[in-house]
């Protein structure tokens, strides 16, 4: 590829520059992540559905949690309405919001130590209760704003500054917990793969429950630098991922659908992200409809 | 179908009712809308009762989780515009300081009931100890000004939560109740005014005419005057795009970090600079007095039977109690305890919180006498007698 290709001398416009909180703000898309980083994209990608949907901002309030992805909202859409709330709070503030407002449907944006470390109790019960709304789990495996320590979710193996030798804890699983805790729409998705990752957030813009997204993201900073792409294992020699390009080439070769997945054994499947959508149960009762039937008895003779 | 108003307020009259029922009905009264709570000995009443009365007035009752869960759904009722409190005691408040140190950052209004019970860690559940007194103050990271109540019948729990509600619209800070374990049981009889009597006082939670103004509060440039306005609703057109627990300006914008300190100033000075219009204080028998009783909450009703036997002994003794216990009046307190020859404090904590306030402010030759009673209840006789000895 020429470098005319690449980087050609007129910079095209980009197409959501003007929707964007940033770039409405500054009149560019400034994004503060690391390069490689996936939070761009999906701050993008969201921008994008917001846009071509047609969300009313004032319906679908976006609950942000505490970690890396909390500077996501210089990108995302100028008009959703952003809310910066407590490291794992995010279910629970939710809740609230969805519970005095019935007509809203929350979206949250968590991280995975936010999410299923922190926060766990509050992901747990928002998935029991089959609130309406939207929750994306990031996962990066890493605790990247604090500099690289290990997450629930870091995978066997891994080397971060709190794990300094290995990773030795089983690893937390979103996608299961979320199907045992009863979250009626669960899928997962990489942000190698955009177009999937859109495809399941507007399915789940029509659901009515608990959506859970998670979606795999590089940390080049704090993850890739450190590991290898066998993350330590035994056979071939690995490779240091320590650019973008060299992440997503490893999150790619680490997913696995979830069909093909079925004929695979537990160990074929130890330390690989399953992708694809697990549940999806539209029929099952969503919590704010059931308590307005309980309004409707308790309100009878008034 | 109808909104369920109907069965907001009580038929006006006399009940025989619990504390904590009282305060649950005050709630109801001022247009409390959702309630998120967590069982906790002694506060449990109040959730069980909300959570029959509040799905009749359209609202909604959750038990939360956990402690965390309550506080932080609370706060995300209260963002989208409805009246929401908690209650819990000691335990749960400690869980949910990190929740009210951001809500006293981003100004979102809520009541909190704290059913004080003997500390610290599990303690007796049962028993009173006014030892969270200090923690209100001080609940959560960062630098903000709470008001606290302290209440001392039923009928005040009633009253007191239609005014605590009214504070928090206005102030938009944390708001807290002090019960404790004895008041929050008590059974006594609660006058219900008439509903029209109720609605002129309650101030509801209104989106202002004028949608383009500020969202938080800010200081006038002309005249240096701290404004208020309306709190937030999100959802709607007033709301400000962004809502970041940083310091910001009125619209929500990020401030630069040298503006941090102005920020912690209109953060704080929005309470301090109307300590007189929100401090509520009562005064018995204090004109003549040359022993003052300062107190708040349960031992005031022990204060005033012990008050009135020293008189009949001759002894001029007289109480000035604190309603608001948080902003401490600082300014009321000093002109009372001019040229009085003791002050005593009677606290149910054996430190004395208020005490130590009292002490700041008085001069270094008035003795201060503490009478702590923890887990149980002042008896007239040991006010009287700590009355009588420096009277000798």
């Amino acid at each position: 590829m020429s470098d005319d290709i690449r980087y050609p001398s007129e910079k095209p416009e980009h197409p959501y520059l003007d929707s964007s909180f940033s770039g409405m703000l500054l009149g560019t898309l400034v994004s503060r992540f690391c390069a490689g980083c996936g939070y761009g994209s999906i701050g993008q990608l969201y921008t994008r559905v917001f846009e071509d949907e047609k969300l009313d901002p004032n319906l679908y309030p976006l609950v942000i949690g505490i970690g890396c992805y909390s500077q996501i909202f210089f990108l995302v859409h100028k008009n959703a309405q952003k809310m910066l709330t407590l490291h794992g709070r995010a279910p629970a503030i939710a809740t609230g919001m969805k519970m005095a407002n019935p007509k809203m449907k929350p979206i949250i944006f968590s991280g995975d130590g936010d999410c299923l470390g922190i926060g766990g109790n509050h992901f747990i019960h928002l998935c029991r209760r089959n609130l309406d709304c939207i929750l994306f789990i990031f996962n990066n495996s890493i605790y990247g704003m604090t500099g690289g320590q290990a997450a629930p979710t870091t995978l066997y193996g891994a080397i971060s500054t709190t794990t300094p030798y290995k990773m030795f804890e089983p690893r937390s699983d979103g996608v299961e917990l979320a199907l045992a805790a009863g979250a009626s729409y669960v899928a997962r998705t990489t942000i190698a793969h955009p177009r999937t990752l859109m495809k399941y957030f507007k399915k789940a813009l029509k659901h009515k429950g608990t959506s859970v997204i998670e979606v795999i993201t590089p940390c080049v900073t704090y993850f890739g630098r450190k590991n290898l792409d066998n993350l330590g294992s035994e056979g071939e020699p690995g490779e240091i991922m320590d650019t973008g390009g060299k992440m997503f080439e490893w999150i790619k070769k680490n997913s696995i659908h979830i069909n093909q997945a079925k004929f695979m054994s537990k160990e074929e499947l130890f330390n690989k992200y399953i992708i694809g959508e697990f549940r999806y149960n539209p029929s099952k009762s969503e919590y704010s409809e059931e308590y307005k039937k309980i309004q409707n008895i308790a309100m009878k003779g008034d | 179908m109808s909104n369920g108003n109907g069965k907001r307020f009580l038929k006006p009259g006399k009940y025989l009712m619990m504390g904590n029922v009282a305060m649950a009905e005050g709630a109801l009264s001022s247009g409390l809308k959702f309630f998120g709570g967590y069982p906790i000995t002694p506060s449990t009443e109040v959730i069980e009762h909300l959570a029959k009365r509040l799905p009749e007035v359209g609202g909604c009752c959750m038990q939360m989780e956990d402690e965390l869960a309550s506080i932080n759904a609370v706060m995300g009722a209260s963002l989208v515009g409805a009246k929401a409190m908690t209650a819990t005691s000691g335990p749960g408040l400690s869980l949910m300081t990190e929740t009210i140190s951001m809500a006293a950052n981003i100004e979102i209004p809520f009541v909190f009931c704290d059913v004080q019970r003997c500390g610290p860690g599990t303690g007796f559940v049962t028993v009173p100890h006014h030892n969270d007194v200090g923690l209100t103050r001080f609940a959560g990271n960062g630098e903000f000004e709470v008001i606290a109540f302290a209440p001392m019948s039923c009928q005040e729990l009633f009253d007191l939560t239609i005014t605590a509600f009214n504070y928090a619209e206005t102030y938009r800070c944390p708001i807290f109740i002090l019960s404790d374990a004895y008041l929050g049981h008590i059974h006594e009889v609660v006058n219900i005014p008439p509903k029209e009597e109720i609605l002129k006082r309650v101030i509801d939670r209104t989106i202002p005419e004028d949608t383009k103004g500020a969202k938080f509060t800010y200081e006038d440039i002309n005249t240096h005057k701290l404004m208020i306005p309306k709190p937030y609703i999100v959802g709607t057109e007033f709301c400000p795009p962004l809502i970041i627990h940083l310091p910001h300006n009125q619209d929500g914008v990020l401030m630069p970090e040298e503006n941090s300190l102005r920020f912690m100033k209109i953060m704080i000075d929005k309470i301090r600079d109307n300590i007189d219009k929100i401090s509520l204080t009562e005064e018995y028998k204090l004109d003549d007095a040359e022993i003052i009783i300062i107190s708040y909450g349960l031992p005031v009703r022990a204060s005033y039977r012990a008050v009135d036997l020293a008189r009949k002994k001759g002894i001029k003794v007289g109480i000035f109690r604190l309603i608001t216990v948080w902003p401490f009046p600082k300014e009321k307190v000093k002109k009372v305890v001019v040229g009085a020859k003791a002050i005593i404090v009677p606290e149910m904590n054996y430190t004395g919180v208020i005490a130590e306030q009292v002490e700041r402010v008085t001069d270094l030759n008035i003795p201060i006498i503490k009478v702590p009673k923890v887990a149980t209840l002042h008896h007239p006789d040991d006010i009287l007698k700590a009355i009588e000895e420096v009277a000798k």
